[in-house]
């Protein structure tokens, strides 16, 4: 409970069916790099677009299967990009410089000194000892504080690092640790996973590509959403999705056995309640971590006045930086670099898979795959509710597909705009709701920055994620669906689900 | 002196009189494996009034260049200027508003062909071919829809698209440079809107053979197998 550290090691095959897995799984992804690349060129792709394609899959094997660890899986796809000239060597090797993975190196040297100062212990005990009589409502607890979390942190990778200390120090009271993970820090991890996903949508500030489809949606579509627009859409599809996340994963993808449902501390919630009274009050330590953390999240709120404030934006990596530089200023200061627990494992997976992610963008594969899954689709004249459950479908799931909510917003919006209006419907009616799927990125480990950062606690498989993702959003798109013929049509967003344009 | 000034004041106000709209410029160029080409301007002018102007072509080293639809007694002369053919168009008195110019060239060397200094490293594999294309809009006419269709030859295809400017602007959907297929082959597609005088765009496409080297199969093969015998102990049965 005192440490948090995430493991480098590849976690052990559970089942015949992963060890299987495990073995068929190398030459597998071999053969789809094989299939992929020696395949006959679309017309609309190039042969780098579908190198880097060929290469994306096997990588995707292998993070699926793996063979080898996340991070070699990573460095394999980074030499595979620049041996089929899919990228050149600068821009693969400007990935590990990116913001995203300054702001996972930042914030685990903030995670470290809540780890340190016995904050993170402190929190999680008394989450246990308030909420924690029965897991569900520990995991319900956890909903709601990333529910309050979602709307006042738009940096999702933030609010990730900032609570995963405390889940890894409940799971462990729950009994789920790295070495023997169970189902409730299956649950536990997966359900914080797709909070702080989905529950972004809640706000049209909630990510920075939310504002960006906002922005497509003015200039492309001509229609304006306010901020209250967005929200009265967007929050009951999210909160309800969550809310049926957190009943569904306990009773049906990863069900809890009894002794899994209270603390597995000897002692039980007794010794919990103990330990809670023995830490006393808060330490000198405790206060100073949480008034640099104060600090950060302060600048992480606030950031549209900086401008006004500093002449400046301090943006969420920067704000992070300051936080480090406190933490680690000798004397004054609360950790020694060597304390700072960095997983540069995590990192150089991340870069991996970014690496990868942009290569599919920039040479058009994932934009060609967009194309061709519409293009392929005869939408004229059908019913609005069938165009309207075909886009909301698409781009549900195309998160699959790439890494960046920037990148799919910019390549999926102008279609779906343009879709709208060549079928003779408003804009907004297709664009709004594919908009609030935007931010459900929680199907692969590599899908968005907090679930490469998850799923290094390693109480999770590939294939859990995917499970939990899977149906995440599938619940998603039915709920979506229903709303866009019911609330959405009574707010005047959607026109009749029957409806067929002249 | 009189007469010279007035000569020049009848100059400029058939220049100054003289009008035409352009709204469509499609150009259509198909290489061939030997490295030629051979283009077609297709050029749709509107409004049109007598007069003479320059249209820059986008193209240097510029062969047999011919007008394949004379239309309504237009008449055309090239000419060089930085390096680049410019076709000066006189429209006649009798010109109706509406005319297509369609004019075809040759084109010696379509790919670009970079002399290495010794001891100077190749940024590109020997098999590569680049194709580049820049077009000033160096005339005061907006030009409408301005589009180049490069069509490979066969048995090569498109590595990548090193070069598409200028950039889309935030309501342009799509791509600068479109790959696609025109009359059977692989082609770059190059589409910029309303071209005002001054304005440019540009695209570089690099090309590779279509076939792919045998190597990656050969060494994927040699792998996988060698990793399913290595690794059986993966999935063997443990002994008790």
């Amino acid at each position: 409970m005192e440490k948090m550290t995430l493991s480098s090691k590849t976690r052990e095959a559970q089942s015949p069916t992963e060890q299987w897995m495990r073995y068929l799984g190398f030459p597998g992804g071999i053969l789809l790099f094989l299939l992929i690349l020696y395949l006959p060129a679309g017309a609309g792709l190039s042969a780098g677009a579908q190198a880097g394609a060929a290469s994306f899959a096997l990588a995707l094997v292998w993070w699926v299967t793996e063979p080898f660890p996340t991070y070699v899986t990573s460095l394999v796809l980074m030499f595979l990009l620049l041996v089929t000239r899919t990228s050149n060597a600068k821009a693969i090797m400007d990935v590990l410089g990116m913001e995203v993975i300054w702001l996972n190196l930042l914030a685990f040297i903030l995670a470290s000194m809540l780890v340190k100062t016995r904050l993170a212990k402190r929190m999680a005990l008394w989450l246990v000892v308030r909420f924690g009589h029965k897991a569900s409502w520990a995991l319900l607890a956890f909903l709601v504080l990333q529910l309050v979390l979602a709307p006042l942190i738009p940096a999702t990778a933030a609010r990730c690092v900032m609570t995963l200390p405390l889940m890894i120090v409940v799971a462990t009271i729950y009994g789920s640790t790295e070495a023997t993970p169970n189902n409730f820090g299956k649950n536990m991890m997966l359900l914080n996973l797709a909070c702080i996903s989905v529950l972004s949508s809640i706000t049209m500030t909630g990510s920075s590509a939310n504002l960006i489809a906002v922005g497509l949606i003015q200039n492309m579509g001509g229609q304006r959403v306010y901020y209250m627009d967005w929200m009265r859409v967007g929050a009951p599809v999210a909160i309800l999705t969550m809310v049926l996340m957190w009943i569904l994963g306990q009773k049906l993808l990863f069900r809890m056995k009894p002794e899994e449902q209270v603390p597995q501390v000897e002692g039980g919630l007794e010794l919990v309640k103990k330990q809670y009274e023995l830490m006393g009050p808060l330490g000198f330590q405790e206060k100073k971590a949480i008034a640099i953390f104060g600090l950060v999240l302060f600048l992480w709120m606030t950031d549209i006045f900086h401008m006004r404030w500093f002449g400046v934006e301090i943006s969420a990596p920067f704000a992070a930086l300051l936080g480090a530089v406190i933490v680690l200023f000798p004397r004054w200061g609360i950790l020694s670099w060597a304390e700072a627990d960095i997983p540069w494992h995590l990192l150089i997976f991340s870069a991996g898979a970014y690496a990868g992610g942009l290569a599919l963008d920039d040479t058009g594969a994932a934009e060609w795959g967009v194309r061709m899954l519409f293009g392929g689709m005869n939408l004229k004249g059908v019913p609005f509710g069938f165009t309207y459950t075909v886009v909301i479908s698409v781009m549900m799931y195309s998160h699959l597909l790439t890494t960046s909510k920037t990148v799919r917003t910019l390549i999926m919006l102008p279609i779906i705009i343009t879709l709208a209006k060549a079928l003779g419907w408003s804009p907004m009616s297709l664009a709004l709701p594919a908009a609030l799927c935007i931010d459900w990125v929680v199907g692969l480990p590599i899908s968005g920055k907090p679930n490469v950062i998850m799923f290094s606690t390693n109480q999770y498989s590939v294939g859990d994620n995917f499970k939990y993702g899977i149906l995440t959003c599938t619940i998603g798109v039915v709920i979506l669906v229903i709303s866009g013929a019911t609330w959405f049509h009574w707010l005047g967003i959607t026109p009749s689900f029957w409806a067929v344009a002249p | 002196m009189k007469t010279l000034r007035l000569t020049a004041f009848i100059l400029l106000a058939s220049v100054l009189a003289m009008a035409v709209d352009l709204p469509t410029y499609t150009v259509r160029l198909q290489a061939a494996p030997d490295g030629s080409g051979q283009g077609i301007a297709t050029i749709a002018l509107a409004g049109c009034t007598p007069g003479t102007f320059n249209l820059p072509l986008g193209f240097t080293a510029v062969q047999d260049l011919r007008v394949e639809e004379p239309a309504s007694g237009i008449r055309l002369e090239s000419s060089e200027r930085n390096g680049m053919t410019q076709l000066k168009v006189t429209l006649p008195p009798d010109i109706p508003a509406k005319a297509t110019l369609k004019v075809s060239f040759r084109l010696k060397q379509v790919f670009q062909i970079v002399k290495l200094k010794p001891g100077e490293k190749s940024t590109l594999p020997a098999t590569s071919r680049t194709f580049k294309h820049a077009f000033v809009n160096t005339q005061e006419y907006l030009i409408g829809a301005y589009r180049v269709e490069f069509l490979f030859p066969d048995g090569l295809m498109a590595q990548a698209i090193r070069e598409q400017l200028p950039k889309p602007a935030k309501n342009e959907v799509g791509p600068r440079v479109l790959l696609s297929k025109v009359d059977g082959h692989q082609a770059a597609i190059l589409q910029f809107n309303k071209l005002q005088q001054g304005d440019d765009t540009s695209m570089i496409v690099e090309l590779v053979p279509t076939r792919r080297s045998f190597g990656w199969l050969i060494a994927g093969l040699l792998l996988g197998g060698l990793y399913l015998f290595k690794f059986k102990d993966l999935v063997a049965t443990k002994q008790p």
